[in-house]
C-alpha cells in the first residue's frame, strides 16, 4: 500500500469537517472518493496531499508518514490537481504546464530537452497540443482544467489525486480524462460528482459529514440505500443494453416524509 | 512546428547569460547619462574621462571642479538612485508574487510608515541624543514597524492561501495607519514649520544629501534582492496558482514566504532609510515588465531589476532639471509618471484579453 491515513481530522471553530478518516489507497487502483458538497472531499484530498497538514492523524506515503518528508520529497511522487486552481497572472499554458517539473530542477539539475519532452506529453494527453502559446484568461473553464491536469501528468506522479476534475468539461473531454486516469500505470485518487463516472473506479470511498460511511467496490457500495440516505435522491439501477453495464438513473430528489 | 521552435525563442529571455550580457551595458550607459544629464549638463567624454581616471588609473586631463561634481556628487547619486530602484522594483515583485495580489507594493507592510516615524523621533523629537542619524532612526522605525505587521499578521493568522495573503495585507495596513498615526502626533506635538517641510520633503522621497558612503548600504541591500529572487525564481513562479499549489508542486511555503518577504523587508528598509518613501517604482515597474518579458521570474527578476534602475536614475534626472533652479522630491517625479504608466497598463491588459 502506498498512501493511507489513519484517524486523520480536520475542524475549523470547533466544527469536525473531516474526523477519523482511516484509509488505505492499494497500488495502481483508481479510487473514487464521493460524497455530497461539504462533506468534506477537498479537505481530505490537501490532507491526502501533504498541502495542509491534519489536525489530527497521520498521513503515511509509502509507510514514512508525510509530516517527516521533504515536500519536495512528497512533490516527486504525488500530484494533485486542485478544484479551484485560478490565477490572475497572464501565464502562458505551456508555462503553467512547466510549473509540473519544479519538484524536479534545482541548480544543479537545470532544465533539459527531457523535461520539454516530458511537457508535450503532458500537453498531447489533455488534447492540448497547439494551446502551448495561450494566455491563461482566454481559457475557457474546461480547457483551465486541462491545463491543471497536464501541470499534474508534468510531474510524473506515482499517485495522482483529482479533485473533481471532470467539473467543467465537456462529456468527450469528461471521458478523456477518466479514460486517461484509468490507463495511467499509477494510483489515484479522484473526487467525483457523477455516480455513473464513480462506477468506472476501482473501488469507492463515501464520504458523509467528514467521514467514511461506505468503501468498497462499486457494485456493493452504491446502492438504491445509499443513493437515498447519503445523497437524498430517488434513483435505480437498469442495465446498459449495449454492454451488460449498470447504469444509475434518477428520478427526483428524495423528500423527507 | 510551434511546440518545437517554441522553447528555444522563449529560452533567451529566461537565459541567465542574456541578463548577464545585456545587463551591465545598459546599466553601465544609465549611469554615465545620469551623471552627464543636469542643470549644468556635463559632456559625456568628460564623464567618461573622470571615470577612467578614478577606476582605470588613467590620467585625461579634466578640471578639478568638474571631476569633483560628477565623482561626489551626481555619480554617487546615480548608483544610489540604480541600487533603490533595482531594491524597489525586485521587493514589489516578491510580494505580488507570494501575496497574490496584483496592487501589493513595498510599503506594504508597514516600512515607510515606519520609517518615517523612526526619521521624525531623531530629526524633531532628538531621539538618539545625535549618536544616530536619521537614516539610521529611519531604518530602525522600519524595522519596528515590519515586526509590528509580521506579529500581527501571524497572530490573527494561520492557514494557508489567499487567508494568509490577506490577513498580511489587513495587518500591514493597519501598521501602517498606526505608524503614521504616530509621525502626525509627533510632527504636531513637537516640530517647527521648518522641520515639518524638511521631514515633508524626506518623506517623498530625495537624493539630495545622497554621498558615496550612503553606497555602502544600498549597494548591498541591491545585491541581496537579486541575488535572493534569482535563487528563488522557481519557487517564486510556483505561486502562480497560489499558496496551496505551491506546496503541492514542493515548495515549503512558510519557509519561502518567511525568508522572501525577510528580504523584501530589510532591502526596502534600507532604501528608505537612505532615500526616503519614493513610491510606484515597486508597483510599477514588475507590472510594466511582466507585460515584456512575461511572468516567470527567470526573466521578471533580471528585468525588473535592471528597469527599476534605469527609472530611477532617468526621475532623478527629471527631478534636477525639470524645474530650473530648484530640486523636486523624486518621489514627485515618480508618481507623476507612475500613476498614468500605470493606468496605461491597467487598461492594455484588459484590452489584450
Ligand atoms: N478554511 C475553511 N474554513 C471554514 N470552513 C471550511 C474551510 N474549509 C472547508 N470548510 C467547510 O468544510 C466543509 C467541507 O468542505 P470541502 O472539503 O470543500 O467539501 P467538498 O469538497 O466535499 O464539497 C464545507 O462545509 C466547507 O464550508
Ligand atoms: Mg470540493
Amino acid at each position: 500500500m502506498i498512501l493511507s491515513c489513519e484517524n486523520l481530522g480536520w475542524s475549523v471553530k470547533n466544527k469536525a469537517i473531516v474526523s477519523n478518516v482511516s484509509l488505505q489507497v492499494e497500488t495502481g487502483e483508481m479510487l473514487g472518493l464521493i460524497g455530497p458538497n461539504g462533506s468534506g472531499k477537498s479537505t481530505l484530498l490537501r490532507m491526502l496531499a501533504g498541502v495542509r497538514a491534519p489536525a489530527s492523524g497521520t498521513v503515511k506515503l509509502a509507510d514514512s508518514p508525510m509530516s517527516s518528508l521533504r515536500q519536495r520529497d512528497i512533490a516527486c511522487k504525488l500530484a494533485l490537481v486542485e478544484q479551484h486552481a485560478d490565477t490572475e497572472d497572464r501565464i502562458t499554458v505551456r508555462d503553467a504546464v512547466e510549473l509540473g517539473r519544479t519538484p524536479f530542477l534545482s541548480a544543479l539539475r537545470p532544465w533539459q530537452g527531457e523535461d520539454d519532452q516530458i511537457v508535450n506529453r503532458a500537453l498531447d494527453a489533455v488534447d492540448l497540443r497547439g494551446f502551448g502559446d495561450r494566455i491563461w484568461n482566454t481559457l475557457s473553464g474546461g480547457e483551465r482544467q486541462r491545463v491543471q491536469i497536464a501541470r499534474a501528468l508534468a510531474q510524473q506522479p506515482e499517485i495522482l489525486l483529482l479533485d473533481e476534475p471532470t467539473n467543467h468539461l465537456d462529456i468527450r473531454h469528461q471521458l478523456a480524462i477518466l479514460h486517461l486516469v484509468r490507463g495511467l500505470p499509477i494510483t489515484s485518487v479522484i473526487a467525483l460528482h457523477d455516480l455513473n463516472q464513480a462506477l468506472m473506479c476501482d473501488r469507492i470511498c463515501v464520504l458523509q459529514d467528514g467521514q467514511i460511511v461506505a468503501l468498497g467496490a462499486p457494485s456493493e457500495i452504491l446502492t438504491v440505500q445509499r443513493l437515498r440516505n447519503t445523497f437524498g435522491v430517488c434513483g435505480h439501477f437498469i442495465t446498459d443494453p449495449y454492454d451488460g453495464t449498470p447504469v444509475i438513473r434518477f428520478h427526483s430528489a428524495h423528500k423527507e416524509s | 512546428m510551434t511546440a518545437v521552435d517554441l522553447p528555444r525563442r522563449r529560452s533567451t529571455a529566461r537565459n541567465g547569460w542574456y541578463w548577464a550580457v545585456i545587463a551591465p551595458p545598459i546599466l553601465l550607459g544609465a549611469l554615465v547619462a545620469g551623471t552627464a544629464l543636469g542643470e549644468t549638463p556635463i559632456p559625456w567624454e568628460i564623464v567618461v574621462q573622470v571615470l577612467c581616471n578614478k577606476l582605470l588609473g588613467t590620467e585625461y586631463p579634466v578640471d578639478r571642479i568638474d571631476a569633483g561634481i560628477i565623482w561626489n556628487y551626481r555619480l554617487a547619486r546615480a548608483v544610489v538612485a540604480a541600487s533603490c530602484g533595482a531594491g524597489l522594483a525586485l521587493s514589489g515583485v516578491v510580494l505580488q508574487a507570494l501575496l497574490r495580489n496584483a496592487l501589493a507594493d513595498p510599503y506594504l507592510l508597514g516600512i515607510s510608515a515606519g520609517a518615517s516615524t523612526g526619521a521624525v523621533a531623531v530629526a524633531v523629537i532628538g531621539l538618539g541624543g545625535g549618536v544616530i542619524s536619521m537614516s539610521a532612526g529611519a531604518f530602525i522605525g522600519a524595522m519596528c514597524a515590519f515586526g509590528f505587521v509580521a506579529l500581527l499578521a501571524h497572530v490573527a493568522g494561520g492557514g494557508t492561501g489567499l487567508r494568509a495573503a490577506g490577513v498580511i495585507i489587513l495587518a500591514g495596513i493597519a501598521g501602517s495607519q498606526l505608524f503614521n498615526a504616530l509621525t502626525a502626533f509627533l510632527i504636531a506635538k513637537s516640530a517647527n514649520a521648518e522641520q515639518a517641510r524638511g521631514i515633508m520633503f524626506w518623506l517623498l522621497g530625495n537624493l539630495s544629501g545622497v554621498r558615496w558612503s550612503d553606497t555602502v548600504s544600498v549597494v548591498p541591500a541591491a545585491l541581496l534582492g537579486i541575488v535572493a529572487c534569482l535563487a528563488n525564481a522557481r519557487a517564486l513562479d510556483a505561486f502562480t496558482f497560489g499558496a496551496d499549489s505551491a506546496a503541492s508542486l514542493g515548495i515549503s511555503v512558510k519557509r519561502t514566504q518567511f525568508s522572501l518577504i525577510g528580504v523584501a523587508a530589510l532591502v526596502t528598509a534600507v532604501m528608505v532609510s537612505i532615500t526616503g518613501s519614493i513610491g510606484f517604482v515597486g508597483l510599477v515597474i514588475p507590472h510594466a515588465m511582466r507585460m515584456i518579458v512575461g511572468t516567470r521570474h527567470r526573466a521578471l527578476v533580471p528585468a525588473s531589476a535592471l528597469a527599476g534602475a534605469v527609472f530611477l536614475i532617468a526621475a532623478d534626472v527629471l527631478s534636477r532639471v525639470i524645474l530650473p533652479g530648484q530640486v523636486l522630491p523624486i518621489g514627485v517625479v515618480t508618481a507623476l509618471i507612475g500613476a498614468p504608466v500605470f493606468a496605461v497598463i491597467l487598461i492594455a491588459r484588459k484590452a489584450n484579453t
